[in-house]
């Protein structure tokens, strides 16, 4: 190994190094803050003395966390499957049929990716308001059961699927929704299981459409993050361990299924 | 922050067509409620946007009030937004719920909206729904009336619109303990802002610790306090008769020029209110003119390891300290007249000696029935384990109400006005020049274009 290829490898070794404390340490400080006594949120001290699980306590005493958990559980899986669901069913019409104006048609689906959530909140409000669906988490879910990112990604992905494949079903008498669950939906599993990772992540950390649906409480796990924060100044230490806690189902997603989400994140190509 | 921006332009060309209708227009008297008409109201406050003693205080007050009348029923909710403060969404939140056409009954809102939720939200004017009589009585109270500078606050062109609720005044808030350790007199606070200067300058020289802090100077501080800074200093930030900015004039602008000389000579530290906050919590800052909402996170940064004391706030030498307030009034937006008159219930309740009592005891707020706190019945032992009310009570006496701007721009103004102050105290630009250029710009967003 030549001086240069060393040293490369070094500076690389340090960039990385440094990469990896910026981005773990406000995780780090999340939790060192969480323990720390109440009396000690504001301090700077790399490492909580005395321990305390104060925090966690005034966290469960002020809001229902666990159930504020799992309805989010809840949120985050159904609309990450609707979005899915729909985005498969799109992607497959889009990818494997041809019919007239089918170019026009998806670019107008996927142009509603454009369109900003700000243009479409106050008309979605108002339709949940007259459909009775506010203050519920069928509100909440409802409007984001379809996805043009889905759509999109999905569609670019089936754009590649082996045509014989398809015309070979076909031939075998199969019908469309069979050649869809049977030959298309084992190929691309490991896009679909990407792209659910990333919804369900996406919808878990969703914060202003609950916040304008569920004026009525703390339902969801991100509103109940900001009830320790108002007019009479910032609770940092249940705030901390509420959102320490609200971090553990995704850090345990990903510890789980760690090699599965980068080898998808890999074949499929998303970003 | 763009999505921020996006949302107020979304509800501001939204709200464009909720006002219209001329706001002086009598509105017709509500009857009483029969004793068995069952009425459902709802209350928005951004009291319920808070965990811990604010949620519950106001929930325990509800249910009692629903106890108390269980013909009607009241479901109380937050504002709708995604503000880190609660209290800045509530105008937004009630347009977009105007626009869908079910706005909440009673509304808590700050007093820099008076305006815009008089003559744009068309609030309802308290004297017509149920008598000036009524509206007075509710003043006086049974036995301690309310504190004679805050009983018009809601008002608007000699109606009542909005009942006082909760609120605050500006207190130099300081570190006994830095001030011993700086040889300064722990129990005599800086009465003017010279004294500041020289108690800051002794803390920082002494402990390397921060000076004073003067959260009324920026943007996110709103304007309220800044108010108060140029009264105290005989100036205006708007003409009285509210047609012309005045906050380029003379003393606004010696005002902001005294604060930005603390900057400049090293005794006020350059940070954001949050930063601040934490800062003097943690017992690196000696003093900080702070609302006295903020008094329970002081107490509990300061319990064990340092001790808080608490004053007036200072005045300009040779000048009165003139406090503003900030704070909330409730509002009725409710147009059936069942539930207008549930509403006032409702604001006759939340007003009443009985949840003063209550909520100063649970949460520290500012009685605003202040007789209570010499009443052995009310809030006397509270008042005297409690060493920092007796200064914000004094204040009252010569607080002048924390104005609004008007039109449909107003918080672009207020914004604006903010930003230039900032700019000047904290980012080097020249008073005088900051101020008018800012005023020049923002003068074109009063009601009648540029005055």
């Amino acid at each position: 190994m030549t001086t240069d290829t060393r040293l490369r490898r070094i500076t690389g070794h340090v960039v990385l190094t440094v990469l990896s404390i910026a981005c773990a340490f406000p995780i780090y400080w999340l939790y060192a803050t969480s323990l720390r006594a109440p009396g000690d949120v504001h301090s700077l001290t790399i490492l909580p003395w005395p321990l305390s699980t104060a925090n966690y306590a005034a966290a469960f005493a002020n809001n229902d966390v666990a159930r504020m958990l799992a309805n989010t559980a809840i949120v985050a899986l159904l609309s990450a499957a609707g979005q899915l669901l729909v985005g498969l069913l799109a992607a497959y019409a889009f990818a494997a049929w041809t019919f007239p104006l089918r170019r026009t048609l998806y670019l107008m689906f996927v142009g509603t990716w454009l369109v900003p959530f700000q243009a479409t909140m106050l008309p979605n409000y108002v339709l949940l308001a007259r459909l009775g669906l506010l203050e519920t988490l069928a509100g909440v879910i409802i409007p984001n059961l379809c996805s043009a990112l889905g759509v999109l990604l999905l569609r670019e992905h089936l754009a590649g699927f082996p045509k014989e494949l398809l015309d070979a079903a076909r031939m075998d008498g199969r019908s469309s929704w069979n050649i869809l669950w049977t030959v298309v939906v084992p190929v691309i599993r490991p896009a679909l299981a990407a792209l659910g990772i990333l919804l369900v992540i996406t919808a878990w950390n969703e914060y202003f459409w609950p916040a304008m649906v569920l004026q009525r409480g703390n339902a969801v796990v991100q509103l109940g993050l900001r009830s320790f924060m108002g007019t009479e100044g910032n609770d940092w230490g249940p705030l901390m361990a509420t959102a320490g806690l609200a971090c553990l189902p995704v850090f345990v997603l990903y510890l789980v299924l760690q090699r599965h989400i980068v080898q998808a994140f890999v074949r499929s190509g998303l970003k | 922050m763009k999505r921020t921006l996006c949302v107020a332009a979304t509800l501001v060309v939204a709200g464009c067509g909720i006002g219209g209708t001329d706001p002086a227009a009598p509105v017709d008297r509500v009857p009483e409620l029969a004793s068995d008409q069952q009425v459902s109201i709802v209350l928005e406050s951004y009291n319920f946007g808070q965990a811990g003693p604010w949620t519950d205080t106001f929930t325990e007050l509800i249910d009692a009030f629903e106890q108390a009348h269980p013909n009607i029923d009241v479901t109380a909710q937050k504002p709708q937004g995604n503000s880190a403060n609660p209290a800045t969404d509530t105008i937004s939140s009630l347009q977009s719920q105007l626009t869908a056409g079910h706005a909440p009954d009673v509304v808590q809102l700050g007093f820099s909206d008076l305006d815009f939720a008089i003559n744009e939200l068309n609030a309802a004017p308290l004297d017509d729904l149920v008598g000036t009589d009524a509206v007075r009585a509710n003043f006086d109270g049974d036995t301690h009336p309310y504190a004679d500078s805050a009983r018009t606050l809601g008002d608007w062109n000699g109606k009542t619109y909005g009942v006082p609720f909760v609120f605050s005044t500006p207190m130099l808030y300081y570190n006994k303990t830095l001030f011993a350790e700086a040889g300064l007199d722990q129990e005599r606070a800086p009465s003017t802002w010279d004294e500041v200067a020289t108690a800051a300058k002794a803390v920082t020289d002494a402990t390397g610790k921060g000076g004073a802090y003067v959260d009324c100077l920026t943007k996110a501080a709103k304007d309220w306090c800044f108010q108060a800074l140029v009264r105290s200093n005989g100036g205006r930030v708007i003409s009285e008769d509210r047609t012309r900015l005045t906050f380029a004039e003379q003393p606004a602008v010696d005002a902001v020029t005294t604060m930005k000389g603390l900057v400049t000579d090293g005794l006020m530290p350059n940070l954001t209110q949050t930063q601040a906050v934490e800062a003097f919590s943690r017992g690196d800052l000696g003093m900080i003119l702070e609302s006295s909402a903020i008094q329970g996170t002081f107490l509990k940064g300061a319990t064990g390891k340092w001790d808080l004391g608490a004053a007036a706030m200072p005045s300009f030498t040779g000048r009165e300290a003139v406090p503003t307030n900030s704070g909330a009034a409730l509002f009725v937006f409710a147009s059936d007249p069942a539930k207008q008159r549930a509403a006032w219930e409702l604001i006759t309740f939340l007003t009443s000696e009985r949840a003063y009592t209550t909520i100063a005891e649970k949460i520290g707020y500012l009685p605003l029935r202040t007789g209570l706190v010499d009443d052995p019945d009310g809030l006397k032992s509270w008042a005297e384990e409690n060493p920092y009310l007796r200064p914000n009570l004094a204040q009252l006496d010569r607080m002048e109400p924390w104005v609004s701007m008007p039109g449909t721009s107003y918080l672009q103004i207020r914004d604006g006005m903010m930003e230039a102050v900032e700019n000047a105290v904290f980012h080097g630009a020249d008073p005088a020049e900051s101020l008018r250029a800012k005023q020049d710009e923002v003068s074109d967003l009063l009601p009648d274009g540029d005055r």
